[in-house]
């Protein structure tokens, strides 16, 4: 069978799926591009060229530059939060005690649970009238009226961070536990021979176990936190006076509160492009500490 | 005062019973070797001398001092273990140090006390490698290099050789006895080799079953094997081990007589059950020693230096190991005799050794099952 013919034949059992990518993601993706270049509006006919005026106008806006400030700050907290929270809840778990099993089982719920259910259930406990967290607050005296906490600029964004970690620590906490179990018992029983104590052994024993995994966690996370708008949709809408908007809710409102499908598909493709740019960094950074540990 | 002492050190989980009561007594300069079979118990043991198990009963003590409830990093021990347990991302250097580190000794003190120990395990060329950058053998010094730089009271070696392949093994295991030549450190070392035991022990503690089968030097354990078990366990091929009965002066191996000293006879009673122990290197060929036993030759091996057949004698399987310019063929006649003084004799029920007028009893612990 010549050359020829086995590239053709593969190029064409890859047609089908090829067709399929082209439709489903390739088509859409350069629509966008396309799209971004526009004036377009949501309803009514394709826009007039515009060049990169969208480009220019969202990257100069202070509406942009405030959403991305918030953006990063809710993804660097919550995202390190997580992992401090993560590694704590796996370094517990991971000794031995009665009812283990079932604690390792229970700390699983609140990643299971659908993010929906999750803000809704935080914005309850949240809720100014009725919310258990002013009265457990106001009932051991650290809270002297109700406050509304998702309703105040000041708090909104760290009452959802609060929130985006009691769901997302257990994730960390599961892929460090995994790691942790992968640390050879006779070296941590070497530590202890030697004489180091709790902290030496974390930094010099278990952490070049926890490395690799870890960093796998941080890229994950970091990217999901960076996109986020589910748990910000249901809980605030981005409010109150756009405290919590993040990128992903700035790019919903522009392009369909708005109706601006031109400069809603600019600043989509900008945050592609930051998602893309920090995962790119993580990956490096991955593989520089799978070597290192290796 | 003694190095070491255990004293009745028993070890439980839940209803299953580990150690039943260990006791050693080791003084200063002695190397211990720990031997028995997967599930004896001596890694226990040796975990319970470091303090990385606690025991359910019984002391041990470290230099005179009782070290029950004591950390392991303050019971002036060393450890090696059989997976090298280095820090993976830390020179060799500072592996080594570690220990210093923690006990926070000068930078400069800490440094001379590494090349010095990198100059005798002659590592000193790689302290400022990875470990994952080092062979199998260069690990083992490292982790040895670990324990030798603290100096304590107690060496303890957890099968340390058992991940080298056996060339290095073998050299691993001289430069092990070399060091303990030199530096005349008290030493316990777990293993289920025989011969590393053999070679490197002072004294050997047989285990089985949680309990110390027979505890003795390498010479006593091989030429006195105070139960069937210590008997079959060492020594390469192993005993071989006959079925015979007292009758008339002689012990009789199926319908083959082999006529006793009466002095030995006068140990026996008639009729009674015995097993005959013969080392297959004891064995000879003709009839120049004092038994003789008409065996049938039916498997011959030649392994380079000896010959060692497989042969019929009454009925039951046993192997000589020959010189190697033996002729024998298989399927035909093999006279062979042994030394009366090189027998073993073991109650066929207990399996306890028959002592002969000859041996003096010596310090062998007694198998209390």
């Amino acid at each position: 069978m010549s050359g020829t013919w086995m590239t053709t034949r593969a190029w064409l059992l890859m047609a089908p799926l090829l067709a399929v990518m082209i439709a489903v993601i390739g088509w859409p993706l350069v629509d966008t591009v396309a799209l971004s270049f526009t004036d377009a509006k949501l309803v009514g006919t394709g826009g007039n060229f515009v060049g990169l005026e969208n480009y220019t106008k969202m990257l100069s806006s202070g509406n942009f530059q405030r959403t991305l400030v918030t953006t990063a700050w809710f993804a660097i907290i919550s995202v390190a939060a997580e992992m401090v929270l993560g590694v704590l809840a796996a370094l517990l778990l991971n000794q031995e005690f009665r009812g283990r099993t079932v604690l390792r089982a229970l700390m699983i719920l609140p990643w299971a649970l659908p993010t929906v259910v999750n803000a809704t259930l935080w914005r309850l406990i949240y809720n100014p009238e009725y919310g258990a967290l002013n009265a457990a607050l106001t009932q051991i005296g650290l809270l002297d009226s109700y406050r509304s906490w998702l309703g105040e600029p000041g708090s909104a964004l760290t009452a959802l961070i609060v929130a985006d970690c009691w769901k997302n620590f257990p994730l960390v906490a599961l892929i460090a536990l995994a790691a942790l179990q992968a640390v050879p018992r006779e070296i941590t029983s070497a530590s202890l021979v030697d004489g180091a104590g709790p902290i030496s052994r974390f930094r010099f024993v278990i952490l070049p176990y926890l490395a690799g995994p870890l960093m796998v966690a941080l890229v994950l996370r970091t990217i999901e936190a960076f996109k986020v708008f589910d748990i910000i949709w249901v809980m605030t809408r981005g409010g109150p006076a756009n405290s919590t908007r993040t990128l992903s809710i700035l790019v919903y409102q522009e392009a369909f509160s708005f109706q601006r499908a031109g400069s809603g598909a600019s600043l989509a493709l900008i945050v592609t492009l930051l998602v893309t740019v920090l995962a790119v960094a993580y990956a490096a950074l991955v593989r520089k500490t799978a070597g290192s540990a290796a | 005062m003694s190095a070491l002492e255990i004293v009745n050190v028993r070890k439980a989980y839940g209803d299953v019973e580990t150690l039943k009561g260990i006791d050693i007594t080791l003084e200063s300069g002695e190397f211990l070797v720990l031997l028995g079979s997967s599930g004896c118990g001596k890694s226990t043991l040796l975990n319970i001398i470091a303090g990385l198990a606690e025991a359910t009963g019984g002391d041990v003590r470290i230099g005179g001092r009782s070290v029950r409830g004591v950390h392991p990093k303050d019971r002036d021990i060393a450890m090696v273990f059989q997976s090298y347990a280095l820090y993976p991302n830390l020179s060799v250097h500072r592996n080594i140090g570690f220990g210093l580190e923690m006990r926070k000794v000068p930078a400069a003190e800490r440094d001379r006390a590494v090349r010095e120990v990198a100059t005798l395990l002659q590592i000193e060329n790689l302290l400022d490698r990875k470990p994952s950058q080092l062979s199998g053998g260069q690990r083992q010094r490292v982790a040895i290099g670990r324990a030798l730089v603290r100096k304590p009271e107690v060496f303890l070696f957890d099968e340390p050789l058992s991940n080298l392949d056996a060339k290095l093994r073998m050299e691993m295991r001289t430069e092990l006895k070399r060091l303990h030549q030199m530096l005349q450190t008290t030493m316990v070392y777990v293993t289920h080799d025989q011969i590393e035991a053999m070679t490197l022990a002072t004294r050997i503690a047989v285990m089985r079953d949680g309990r110390i089968e027979q505890l003795g030097t390498p010479e006593e354990i091989y030429n006195r094997p105070a139960t069937l078990y210590v008997a079959t366990f060492v020594g390469a091929p192993p005993m071989n081990l006959l079925e015979v009965t007292a009758a008339g002066g002689s012990l009789m191996l199926g319908d083959i007589a082999l006529p006793l000293p009466a002095e030995r006879y006068a140990l026996l009673k008639e009729g009674q059950r015995l097993v005959l122990g013969i080392r297959p290197e004891t064995l000879q060929l003709g009839g120049m020693a004092g038994i003789a036993i008409n065996a049938r030759a039916e498997v011959v091996e030649l392994t380079g230096p000896e010959l060692v057949v497989s042969a019929n004698a009454g009925g039951q399987q046993l192997v000589a190991c020959l010189p190697s310019r033996s002729r024998v063929e298989p399927g035909q006649g093999l006279p062979l005799s042994f030394d009366a003084d090189m027998m073993h004799l073991f109650d066929a029920d207990t399996g306890r050794r028959i002592g002969d007028p000859s041996e003096k009893t010596d310090g062998t612990a007694t198998p209390s099952h």
